[in-house]
């Protein structure tokens, strides 16, 4: 066993004494925004997006479930432009939240860590939710 | 609730411009200042460094800056080549090392600030203390209970390469400091610096302690606050892979369980 | 003022000795979240510009509505899963904290059993 000597804990008392007067490092607000934590974060923020989203889903369905009034009065308003557009931010969160996903798997696995496809990896994810939810809404207005 | 804004006494104020050297190549400085004596707030000061004669790392034009213009600029430096891990500090809005930033890869003033979210010491300085601490409650040294060989513990050249990427930390904090998790959680998250080297002694074939070690690692707040949010890796000085180092202990538990 | 040494605070309470099954039921809802997420999505594109009545029948379908059981309970557990970690991550306070986790699991039940009964609600009953 090569175990350190434990250290003297004088200096530790010193050092703790003023240690609630030293002040705290700026952080945020000075790091370079990089575009892997950003989209780090975006992974995050539609998370909650869908968390709450979920709610829509299930009044959607608990209107339908309330019977035909109820119903064509909440469609109604999903199917208003404010709705709409509501709607497409949720498609692009759910397709950026499911990119997101499918990433954190391969990282998973331990593979996908080479610097070079941590950029390739940020920067699909940044350009294919937009680009898959305008994908989506034009099938569906196709096909209608 | 976490803060994402600095507490008062924290607030970084506008500081002084120091007189500029005559020169033809000259380069703004702006660098964070605090001391203990002083009861004020932080304030960024700015230099000015010609260029033509100074060396060409970032950490050079600080030594010169100190030696010729304010003999009170405080920071840490040993080594200069990037081995020590000392000169660890936030330049131009990322952690790394001052020996080994060229000066030449900066746009415009030089920014420089101590390690993100730490408890400063003075200027440069930050309190390494409780990173060191966390260094410790890993146990970074050999566990074995085979009684030891009459030579050194053998170790095949194939495991040997398995420390390749790992052993090279020098501990400069730029990767844990960089991290959000580590900012908002640092008193229980490890950090990426401390679980890269837990990860060390856990594929260490020598090591007979590999499920104790798991066992310590195992919970919510010391490992599993790891987000992959990736600036520990994009970070690193050394070019070392920390959030690969994370992801492969995560992966040594799940599949210890499942 | 704290007398503790260093090597306390960072030792603390020890390990909990878990976050593995919390970590590894986030991947398992994931994945079952792949197929159920193109699923919801064919699915709107399909209703999209259907009359009222049109819609409800194809919620009646079984194998729809059994996808959308699916759905609402592996992303009301996944949802769950998630937003503990965002609480843990910046909720300090203690009573906030856990409020925060306490509200968080009523909301993510509340999800789950809202969804299921007006989807069987519309299959059996009226």
């Amino acid at each position: 066993m090569l175990a350190p000597k434990p250290e003297s804990n004088n200096e530790t008392v010193k050092i703790m004494s003023i240690h609630s007067e030293r002040p705290l490092s700026p952080h945020l607000m000075i790091y370079k925004p990089m575009l892997t934590m950003m989209i780090s974060m975006m992974h995050r923020i539609t998370g909650a997006i869908l968390y709450f989203g979920a709610l829509f889903l299930v009044w959607w369905l608990a209107a339908a479930a309330a019977g035909p009034e109820y119903f064509s009065l909440v469609h109604g308003y999903l199917t208003s432009w404010l709705g709409l557009l509501v709607l497409f931010g949720f498609t692009w969160a759910l397709i950026h939240h499911l990119i997101g996903g499918l990433k954190h798997f391969l990282w998973d696995t331990g593979a996908g860590f080479e610097r070079p496809m941590l950029e390739i990896l940020a920067i699909f994810s940044a350009l294919s939710s937009p680009a898959l939810a305008v994908v989506v809404w034009a099938i569906a207005y196709l096909v209608r | 609730m976490v803060e994402f804004t600095l507490p008062k006494k924290s607030r970084v104020k506008k500081g002084k411009s120091w007189p500029s050297p005559e020169g033809k190549r000259l380069k703004e400085f702006k660098i964070y200042r605090w001391s203990p004596d002083d009861y004020k707030n932080p304030q960024v000061d700015t230099y000015s460094v010609d260029l033509d004669k100074c060396g060409p790392m970032v950490l050079d034009a600080i030594i010169k800056i100190k030696n010729e213009q304010d003999p009170t600029l405080t920071f840490r430096r040993s080594c200069r080549e990037g081995i020590c891990g000392s000169c660890a500090m936030n330049i131009d809005g990322t952690n790394t090392l001052a020996c080994t930033k060229a000066i030449d890869e900066i746009k415009g003033a030089v920014k420089i600030y101590p390690l993100p979210h730490m408890p400063v010491v003075k200027d440069l300085v930050p309190d390494l203390t409780h990173f060191y601490a966390q260094h410790r409650s890993i146990e970074p040294w050999l566990k074995t209970e085979t009684p030891e060989p009459e030579r050194e513990w053998l170790q095949s050249p194939e495991d040997r390469e398995l420390l390749d990427g790992l052993y090279e930390c020098v501990l400069c904090a730029c990767c844990s400091t960089s991290c959000p998790s580590y900012w908002w959680n640092g008193d229980r998250y490890l950090g990426p610096a401390i679980l890269q080297q837990a990860y060390r002694w856990l594929i260490d074939s020598r090591d007979e302690a590999t499920g104790e070690r798991l066992d310590n690692l195992e919970d919510p707040f010391r490992l599993y606050r790891c987000h992959t949010i990736l600036n520990c890796t994009k970070a690193c000085p050394k070019d070392l892979n920390p959030a690969r180092s994370i992801a492969q202990v995560k992966k040594m538990l799940v599949e210890r369980q499942v | 003022m704290s007398l503790r040494t260093p090597l306390n605070d960072a030792k603390n309470h020890g390990s909990a000795h878990s976050g593995t099954m919390h970590f590894w039921f986030q991947r398992v809802t994931g994945i079952a979240s792949v197929p159920l997420t193109l699923f919801l999505i064919i699915l709107g594109i399909y209703l999209t510009g259907q009359s009222n009545e049109g819609i409800m029948a194809t919620l009646k379908n079984p194998f729809v509505a059994l996808g959308l059981i699916a759905t609402v309970i592996v992303f009301a557990w996944h949802m769950k899963l998630g937003m503990q970690v965002i609480i843990e991550d910046y909720v300090h306070g203690k009573w906030a904290k856990y409020a925060g986790l306490l509200a968080n699991i009523g909301f993510s039940v509340f999800i789950a059993l809202v969804g299921i009964f007006s989807i069987l609600k519309i299959s059996f009953g009226a």
